[in-house]
């Protein structure tokens, strides 16, 4: 995986900054902060935020939220699962976290072409932290890195004002630096 | 499949279990030593060569060769903590030390339960069923729904039933039940089980009446913890936090103008305001509910691919129970085995139930 910011070109960043924005819409929301953005032809498609707080339901992360609109999107417009999978073929997703176990096994079994994250999760990352489910099967390009410490302070802002969703024995209020 | 006569449980470790017929195995270095050089050596091996997840061990013999008492020195492996690591972190968990009669027959009901819910035989669908077992009670259930997501989700049929010991299901009737309550148009094909063939929705063939959509994601476990997390909503509508109460205490400690309390007290208004102040007041209600699945256990009838196991490692699932082994993607021992993964910061304990071959017999093909 490349992690060389530098080298990151001027529309991949606008493109984290896209999912920047929306993983500071969950963070107004009290959600946990993490944003992503689809994007094909080198147009934004989709975009989804976390709203596990919001649904009670811990699955509801930022890519599931936007693989929803996008699959209720095209159906709407008359597209067969075949085209379907032709368009997830030519997506590339911007997201501001390391796609966890389960949304890097969604995005394999969609087919998605790329993956672009800014900051690594080294407690349930599917793309190379804990499992490299980018890189087994039906697989997808994957780099991290990428605007990797505005999604970490986001992160800890969030943290720092405590999680109200967390169980009880829980992590203190004041994350140590 | 099995040639059971009876139900049975089966634990599935974190670990692949070791046999004692077939252990692994390790290079091991055999070497003529002084003796008193042996545990400086082992030290140093140790450190300069460490092995992943064992230790070097010392087994001296000592032997005569010509004048010199001289030993020969085998160093090789130990993977006796790795195990103990492993039992430690479930050992709260019950039923991995055995289950009781009763908690038996529990688990089986729940299991034909799960069975019956594949309208379609339980070799081409899946399905789960979320449980509370300290009141045995199914908290929700529902069957693959890769081929018809009803957008949005319908709140209205979440279910709250009692299951009554030993069992509500006491006879499997899969064709009666089966066939009347099949909804979908489409023919299904044997290889319709989404966790075992999850990129099959590739050739899904598109509905004529557009009255629901298909999604590749929606498998049954994945459905069965989203109508858990509307009925936790329909249940406990007042605020969206839990254990608000004790964030508050926490938010005291910070500045009274964080933009925290503020948003929290924003976002509280979007929902009904008269519960929410019910829910306040009675506190003894707030702390009966679960945060997410925690204490829940599920019964899939395939075990879970790799998403699906994530699923609900996120939503704090307790135990699972599955029937059948997924051999293409299976995540709970079949492929990956998610359940030993250390890092995670969850984790259930996975039971297979094997059935009697009288119930497999009764399923439709």
């Amino acid at each position: 995986m490349a992690l060389c910011e530098e080298e990151n070109s001027a529309s991949t960043l606008s493109f984290m900054e896209l999912a920047i924005q929306q993983a500071n819409d969950a963070l107004d929301n009290l959600e946990v902060p993490i944003g992503c953005v689809f994007v094909l032809d080198g147009k934004v498609i989709s975009t989804g935020r976390n709203r596990t707080t919001e649904t009670r339901n811990a699955t509801r992360h930022a890519e599931m939220e936007a693989i929803d609109d996008l699959l209720k999107n095209w159906q709407d417009n008359g597209l067969s699962a075949m085209e379907i999978a032709g368009k997830f073929s030519k997506c590339d997703l911007y997201v501001t976290c390391e796609p966890c176990i389960m949304c890097a096994s969604a995005l394999s079994i969609l087919g998605i072409r790329s993956v672009f994250y800014g900051c690594g999760n080294d407690k349930f990352g599917g793309c190379g932290s804990i499992l490299s489910l980018h890189s087994q099967g039906k697989g997808f390009e994957c780099t991290g890195g990428i605007m990797a410490s505005e999604a970490v302070s986001l992160l800890r802002r969030f943290y720092e004002q405590g999680n109200p969703n967390a169980p009880k024995p829980h992590r203190p209020l004041q994350i140590s630096k | 499949m099995t040639t059971m006569k009876k139900w049975e449980i089966i634990h599935i470790p974190v670990k692949p279990q070791i046999s004692i017929m077939d252990p692994p195995c390790v290079d091991v270095v055999a070497a003529v030593i002084e003796p008193k050089l042996a545990n400086t050596l082992i030290r140093r091996l140790n450190q300069t060569s460490p092995l992943e997840n064992l230790t070097h061990v010392k087994r001296v013999r000592k032997i005569s060769v010509e004048e010199a008492p001289q030993a020969s020195f085998t160093t090789y492996a130990n993977s006796g903590i790795n195990s103990h690591l492993s039992s430690l972190m479930l050992s709260n968990i019950d039923g991995i030390t055995g289950f009781s009669e009763e908690d038996s027959q529990t688990v089986f009901s729940f299991m034909k339960l799960a069975l019956k819910l594949t309208n379609s035989g339980p070799q081409l669908e899946n399905a789960a069923v979320i449980v509370d077992p300290s009141v045995r009670k199914i908290i929700s259930s529902a069957s693959d729904q890769t081929h018809s997501w009803h957008s949005p989700i319908d709140t209205s049929s979440i279910e709250t039933r009692c299951i009554k010991h030993p069992a509500v299901v006491t006879s499997y009737q899969p064709d009666a039940n089966g066939a009347a309550v099949v909804s979908d148009e489409n023919k299904r094909l044997d290889t319709d089980v989404s966790c075992l063939y999850p990129w099959k929705w590739m050739e899904h063939q598109q509905n004529t009446g557009k009255t629901c959509y298909f999604h590749p994601l929606r498998h049954a476990a994945l459905v069965a913890i989203e109508l858990a997390a509307a009925r936790d909503k329909h249940l406990y509508p007042g605020s969206g936090n839990m254990l608000d109460h004790s964030f508050q205490v926490n938010s005291l400690t910070s500045s009274i103008d964080s933009p925290a309390k503020k948003q929290k007290l924003d976002f509280s208004k979007d929902k009904n305001d008269s519960d929410l102040k019910a829910c306040a007041h009675d506190s003894c209600f707030e702390t009966e509910r679960p945060y997410l699945c925690t204490g829940f256990d599920i019964y899939l009838v395939w075990e879970p691919c790799t998403m699906c196991a994530m699923a609900l490692v996120h939503q704090r699932i307790r135990r699972i129970f599955y029937a059948f082994p997924n051999p293409n993607f299976g995540a709970l021992g079949s492929v990956q085995r998610l359940q030993g993964e250390k890092s995670l910061n969850h984790h259930y304990a996975v039971f297979r139930v094997l059935l009697p071959e009288d119930v497999l017999d009764h399923a439709p093909s």
